[in-house]
């Protein structure tokens, strides 16, 4: 018997369908992989699993019982959780309390709850400390606590929405591991991805979703062939990111666009996350920075940025010291930036599609600070059909977007103002193969018309196909310099791992 | 089996409008059933009622007086609430406003009535702005939440009124009455028709226009960013603690001139009830306006209309109860109304152990 059954399920949302009759069968004890493109209706149908939507047809099933869910707490009854994309932590909570919260035992004690979380994050290898700040922990180790809040209200089928996209490579061989565990203990892991290879490495079967439909269900992992999986996901050639062509133009005499100096960066607990950071990029040029996630990227670019303070060091952009600069005069300036968190700090999700768009630019559509309408309505048009995003509703509040149609209204605001840097943190993380394809055409057709890019992402192979110079960081600072056309896989992840000192990094 | 609400993905289209008509044909139902039992016609009384309020002009203005500083009250809470906050002061932002006019009277009562009346109102602003000032300090500086600095400042600036008007201003020939002696004639807002002063036409000017400012301006839209979020705020460069100051100080500014308006037109002297519960009204104002100070001006009026109507029946023998169950009964569906616009209804299954806390922490994180 199956333990999942999802059949015909339909889903319309105003304007969109979103699931068109798809079709899902799970078995008890395996991983299965749901595999599409953004927009394919993997989430959507996973939601519908998880009781966050109510299908408008079509039925769930488990272990041969059809079931009704109106909410979340309904499936979680049924033993259905689910990790979503975006996690659901409440950051001053410790990871104990954030695992308990809403299926505590009456009476509290701390000490043996810790305990109990601690051994059951040990028994399924969920390394985490218990009595930790969840705002303290990295992008892992929270969707660590995640799955922990799922098996502590034990459930037997887990939904895994895009795990690996903000995991390290080594994070996600555990992540494997860890869905391993699960299903020897007789759970039902459905994984959500895009990647192949993490498919074909974890999983023991796999669903392909397009347009809302199932286009192949259930194939046997051990048979399958990678193009024609690509094929049935895309509908199309699929876009494979190429080697780039070494930018001809970067001329090594050329002054640097942007230099950082000895910049450090303190968290509130005094420790240097980042630690004397120096580098450069030239006009054209592609510096790529790789790293297990917390290791001080994220605060790296924040500083650059101008979003928090540096305890000293420079940040030039074409030659104009912008160290103590405001986030906007840094902007102004000619520093784009692309966050890490699109939803919160590079969008504002309560507000519609002009009012995001012009972010960057409304001062510009004012006279005497009154908004002009039509110009500014017409610029984010212009946008987004530049970047090809696609809005139902000008007007309706932007959270209601999937994560690609985000990613491009924002890169596309950001580099509409004309930047000579970039800072792009995690473009492309979470996005399908044809969204990753756009951004990362973006990026290179930046770089080709001469803006210096600073790209930190946890893919190694899109720093590879992108980077001119590939940096690693660890512990907060930059360890290693490697030229991506003779890189060594080994030795790039020895860096990341901190096994390497510092060489001669420019 | 139980309901919750779930928050839209984008609000009803035009929503607003038929809720609001919903809203009030239902309390408008329920109150006939009310009134029936208790042995009145209800189409009479409904009638009654929209005669004192929309039936006449003397009805209108009526209802305009009464919408002045319900709007003023109204766009204070909202302009704060479009950046997220919450200014639970505008009671003790309109009774420090008519202290500060009142005080300015009573500094220069000798003073023509063109230069004395802006004065009075200037006053009344800045009255307004001080009694807020300290909140948007803490909130700017310290990030102490507003909620209760507001809040608690009401106390302070009704125990202050009280003191004047029991101790140093009390007026000798007031009968022991806890009053302020009368203001000087020449004080007084000049008609515009019938009970009406021209405290509506500034009422009006400064509701539409600091609301189609608000909806327009690079304030206003920056207002919204740092409302739906504080990091894109810093982001694209706007300065959230000058953000946070000048938007509860305005608030409490705006709330002030409600005060003054109060004071140099429908009033004759300062009294301890000068604010008359308008400051908490416009939290509900607000409330159903969807926190845009825009939409404020058309709410306040209807509110208004409501309160003027409610009360004009109690003059015909419908007990004070009645009257006031029937307003609250309207409130209450206009207030339905406004959360149907953004939330819908959703049936839950089954209640579980634990079920509403994870429920909840869901929608929370949704």
């Amino acid at each position: 018997m199956l333990a999942v059954e999802l059949v015909d399920i339909w889903k319309r949302f105003p304007g969109v369908v979103a699931n068109a009759g798809a079709t899902l069968g799970v078995r008890s004890g395996s991983v299965h992989a749901v595999l599409g493109e953004n927009g394919a209706g993997k989430s959507t149908l996973m939601n519908v699993l998880a009781g966050v939507y109510q299908p408008d047809e079509g039925s769930v099933v488990l272990n041969g019982e059809p079931q009704r869910f109106a909410s979340p707490a309904d499936a979680i009854a049924c033993g259905v959780g689910m990790v979503h994309q975006e996690f659901r932590l409440i950051p001053t909570f410790t990871v104990t309390e954030n695992v308990v919260l809403g299926a505590a035992p009456t009476r509290l004690d701390r000490g043996s709850l810790r305990a109990q979380v601690g051994e059951l994050a040990e028994r399924f290898g969920l390394l985490t400390d218990p009595g930790r700040p969840v705002w303290q922990l990295s992008m892992g180790e929270r969707q660590r606590v995640e799955i922990l809040k799922a098996l502590w209200r034990d459930a037997s089928v887990l939904i895994l929405d895009e795990p690996t996209a903000v995991l390290t490579p080594g994070e996600a061989v555990e992540l494997g591991r860890v869905t391993r565990a699960m299903a020897d203990d007789g759970r039902s892991v459905i994984f959500i991805s895009h990647k192949l290879d993490e498919v074909t490495a974890f999983c023991d079967e796999a669903t392909v979703m397009r347009g809302g439909a199932t286009v192949a269900a259930s194939l046997p992992v051990g048979e399958l062939d990678a193009s024609r999986l690509a094929e049935l996901m895309v509908g199309q050639a699929t876009a494979v990111s190429q080697r780039r062509q070494r930018a001809a133009q970067v001329d090594g005499e050329q002054s640097p666009a942007l230099v950082v100096r000895d910049l450090r960066v303190r968290d509130v607990h005094g420790r240097a996350v980042v630690d004397d950071v120096s580098l450069d990029v030239r006009p054209g040029e592609i510096v790529g920075i790789a790293g297990v996630a917390g290791n001080g990227q994220r605060p790296l670019a924040d500083a650059i940025a101008g979003l928090s303070p540096a305890e000293h060091g420079q940040v030039v952009v074409a030659d104009a010291d912008l160290s103590t600069a405001s986030p906007a005069a840094r902007s102004a300036a000619g520093l784009s930036y692309v966050p890490e968190d699109r939803l919160g700090v590079g969008l504002a999700p309560r507000l519609d599609a002009v009012e995001n768009a012009v972010m960057r630019s409304y001062r510009r559509f004012a006279r005497r600070r009154i908004v002009d309408r039509a110009a500014s309505r017409a610029h984010t048009e212009g946008l987004i059909d530049r970047y090809r995003v696609k809005v139902a509703r000008m007007d309706a509040p932007l959270a209601g977007l999937s994560g690609g149609n985000l990613q491009r209204l924002l890169v596309g605001r950001e580099l509409d103002e004309k930047p000579t840097v970039v800072v792009a943190a995690q473009p492309t993380r979470g996005l399908d193969v044809q969204g990753v394809a756009a951004i990362q055409q973006i990026l290179l057709d930046q770089s080709a018309a001469g803006v210096a890019v600073l790209l930190i992402s946890e893919d190694l192979d899109e720093l590879l196909a992108l980077s001119d110079r590939l940096l690693v960081m660890h512990g907060g600072a930059v360890v290693a310099s490697f030229d991506p056309d003779d890189a060594d896989r080994t030795a790039i992840g020895a860096a990341m791992a901190g096994a390497v000192s510092t060489e001669g990094v420019s | 089996m139980g309901l919750r609400l779930a928050r839209r993905e984008s609000p009803v289209r035009g929503g607003q409008v038929l809720a609001f008509a919903v809203g009030l044909l239902a309390a408008l139902v329920v109150g006939a059933a009310l009134l029936a039992m208790s042995g009145h016609a209800p189409i009479e009384v409904y009638r009654s009622m929209f005669d004192a309020a929309l039936g006449s002009p003397r009805g209108w203005s009526a209802t305009l007086t009464r919408a002045v500083p319900l709007g003023l009250a109204g766009l204070a809470v909202a302009i704060a609430g479009s950046m997220g906050l919450w200014n639970i002061g505008a009671e003790g932002q309109i009774i420090a406003g008519a202290i500060g006019g009142a005080w300015v009277a009573r500094l220069a009562p000798d003073l023509a009535g063109p230069a004395l009346i802006p004065l009075m109102l200037l006053a009344a602003v800045a009255g307004g702005a001080a009694l807020a000032l300290g909140p948007a300090i803490a909130r700017a500086r310290l990030g102490v939440n507003e909620i209760i600095t507001t809040l608690m400042l009401n106390e302070v600036a009704i125990r202050i009124v009280r003191y004047l008007v029991n101790g140093p201003w009390k007026d000798p020939d007031g009968n022991n009455f806890p009053v302020a002696p009368v203001l000087p004639e020449q004080s007084g807002l000049p008609t515009l028709f019938e009970r009406s002063n021209i405290g509506v036409v500034i009422a009006a000017v400064v509701v539409i226009g600091v609301g189609w400012y608000a909806a327009r301006s690079t304030w206003g839209y920056e207002l919204r960013i740092a409302g739906s979020s504080e990091r894109a705020a810093e982001y694209v460069g706007i300065s959230l603690k000058a953000k946070l100051f000048s938007v509860l100080v305005v608030s409490g500014a705006i709330a002030g001139l409600a005060g003054g308006i109060e004071l140099t037109g429908s009033s004759t002297r300062l009294v301890e009830g000068v604010a008359n519960g308008y400051g908490f009204a416009g939290i509900i104002v607000a409330a159903l306006a969807l926190m845009r100070p825009s939409g404020v001006a058309a709410v306040a009026i209807a509110f208004g209309a409501v309160q003027i109507g409610g009360e004009s029946i109690q003059t015909q023998g419908v007990p004070s109860a009645i009257s006031n169950l029937l307003q609250a009964l309207i409130l209450f569906g206009a207030l339905a109304a406004a959360v149907w616009v953004n939330y819908r209804v959703v049936r839950t299954g089954r209640s579980v152990e634990g079920g509403a806390g994870s429920a909840a922490a869901a929608g929370a994180g949704a």
